[in-house]
């Protein structure tokens, strides 16, 4: 079933390339490591063979949209549904047009966690294949076996959009939606929480005011300042960050609790009505903060305060630049 | 509370709000708060980064001032503003600042002597609730004076 999968994204990609409809394919390749899969740019038909479809692929591509050195380049993307809501979000930021892409839909199953088979197998995995329902992952003292549903990252989880939209063709068939996919809130049963790394909750909600701030700090403390999520985030694509600002300096660069704290408030808030919850920069995140909890929040607020989800509509109407007259009973005097 | 030290106020307040020299002398007549005002073109220039500065500079209450919809200077700074500060709020207080020790005033011309109405509301609650200690990642001694 992959295989046919690939045999149709690789199928589709030369295609594209060798008709000039694009001048890259921006897909998915095998990684260097077990449960890694890496980015691949394939500017000539006969390298599309390169191409995987992968559970293992924790980057969101549609960054690539506003990384290349040439905007006028025809990008043609492989968009799982976080990717193509991004692009939604970045067409509708003017961050790129949407007539220089070509976007080949693929189902998501969800982007598997390694750091959740490795809490359970060990460091040393020597190769892991998805097969069905199921991720068999060879070490050196064995094999396991995890069902996939229960190693899948948090934000796919709980993620109620895993179909691409607004694509120009899809590539094999979009499975059934997801049964165990989470209440809105995205909040985990305590069980679930206890079998994250480190045990920690994923979220905030029923925590008194004091204990999140205590817990919003304990996450931060962990944070280095290396803006490995602000890299892996279609949505960061400013060419002078805030925190490089130096008049005024907003946030101390220093490892420190100020700066960091300042540092996931602002970023997370920037991404109001912009975050597509793909869990990008948590995956990134060389010390595993689990940073979602504000970005989700944001969601949460747009969502039942405007209605708004970034990327499901075709029309992209922040909800910051939507406000109007009608808006004078809103927010009380 | 320590009744020796009184409570530090920031706010934020678009130019055109300012109808009556009454309303500057009052505030700065106020002995049982140092308000520091900070003038602005318009509510919408305010930026969250403000807010956060003050936040976590320990300051114990803010407000945030400016025209009611209709009486933007700039049409629609206000319109603006008070989406994205309003949500911002959310998110301060999600991470757990008292909801109290950060208001809004959306002032009416008519609206004389409100914006000490406010501070004087403001004053009674965070002496309620004390110095500010959530989200306070920045001391400064000026905060020790009394």
């Amino acid at each position: 079933m992959v295989n046919a999968l690939n045999a149709s994204l690789r199928k589709e990609a030369s295609r594209i390339l060798q008709e000039n409809l694009v001048d890259v394919v921006i897909g998915f390749q095998a990684g260097s490591l077990p449960m890694t899969a890496q980015p691949a740019f394939v500017r000539r038909a006969g390298m599309a063979g390169i191409l995987i479809n992968s559970g293992f692929g924790a980057t969101n591509l549609a960054l690539y949209l506003t990384r290349r050195r040439h905007r006028s380049e025809r990008i043609g993307l492989v968009c799982r549904g976080c990717e193509s809501r991004a692009v939604r979000v970045l067409t509708g930021e003017r961050q790129h047009v949407r007539e220089a892409l070509y976007l080949i839909g693929i189902p998501c199953k969800g982007i598997i966690d390694r750091r959740r088979i490795e809490a359970e197998a060990g460091p040393h995995v020597l190769s892991a294949e998805e097969i069905d329902a199921e991720v068999v992952v060879t070490t050196r003292s064995g094999e396991y076996r995890f069902l996939r549903s229960e190693v899948l990252h948090g934000a796919c989880r709980q993620c109620r959009f895993p179909h691409p939209v607004g694509v120009d063709i899809t590539v094999g068939e979009l499975p059934r939606e997801r049964a165990d996919s989470l209440q809105e809130g995205g909040a985990l049963s305590a069980a679930e929480a206890g079998t994250f790394i480190g045990k920690e909750p994923c979220g905030f909600e029923s925590l008194t005011a004091d204990e999140r701030y205590a817990e919003f700090t304990r996450r931060a403390e962990r944070c280095i300042r290396c803006y490995a999520c602000r890299q892996a985030c279609p949505m960061c694509y400013c060419t002078q960050c805030f925190v490089d600002s130096t008049t005024p300096r907003w946030t101390e660069s220093t490892v420190g609790r100020a700066g960091a704290q300042a540092w996931h408030i602002m970023r997370a808030f920037h991404q109001t009505g912009r975050c597509v919850g793909c869990g990008a920069c948590e995956r990134a995140c060389p010390m595993g903060i689990k940073m979602r909890a504000l970005t989700d929040k944001l969601n949460r607020d747009m969502e039942r305060s405007y209605g708004f989800v970034p990327g499901k509509e075709e029309i992209h109407e922040p909800p910051f630049a939507a406000f109007s007259m009608d808006d004078a009973n809103r927010f009380g005097r | 509370m320590n009744t020796s030290v009184k409570p530090r106020l920031v706010i934020f307040q678009c130019q055109f709000n300012h109808y009556s020299e009454a309303d500057i002398k009052s505030l700065e007549a106020l002995e049982t708060a140092r308000v520091k005002l900070v003038q602005v073109p318009c509510a919408g220039r305010i930026s969250p980064l403000f807010i956060l500065n003050a936040v976590q500079g320990g300051v114990d209450g803010i407000i945030i001032s400016g025209c009611v919809p209709g009486k933007c200077h700039f049409k629609e700074g206000n319109l603006g503003a008070r989406r994205q500060l309003d949500a911002f709020r959310e998110l301060l207080i999600y991470l757990g600042l008292e909801p109290q020790r950060l208001r809004f005033a959306w002032l009416d011309p008519a609206d004389r002597g409100r914006l000490v109405e406010e501070a004087e509301k403001l004053i009674s609650a965070v002496c309620l609730l004390g110095p500010a200690t959530r989200l306070v990642t920045r001391t400064s001694s000026a905060s020790k004076a009394a």
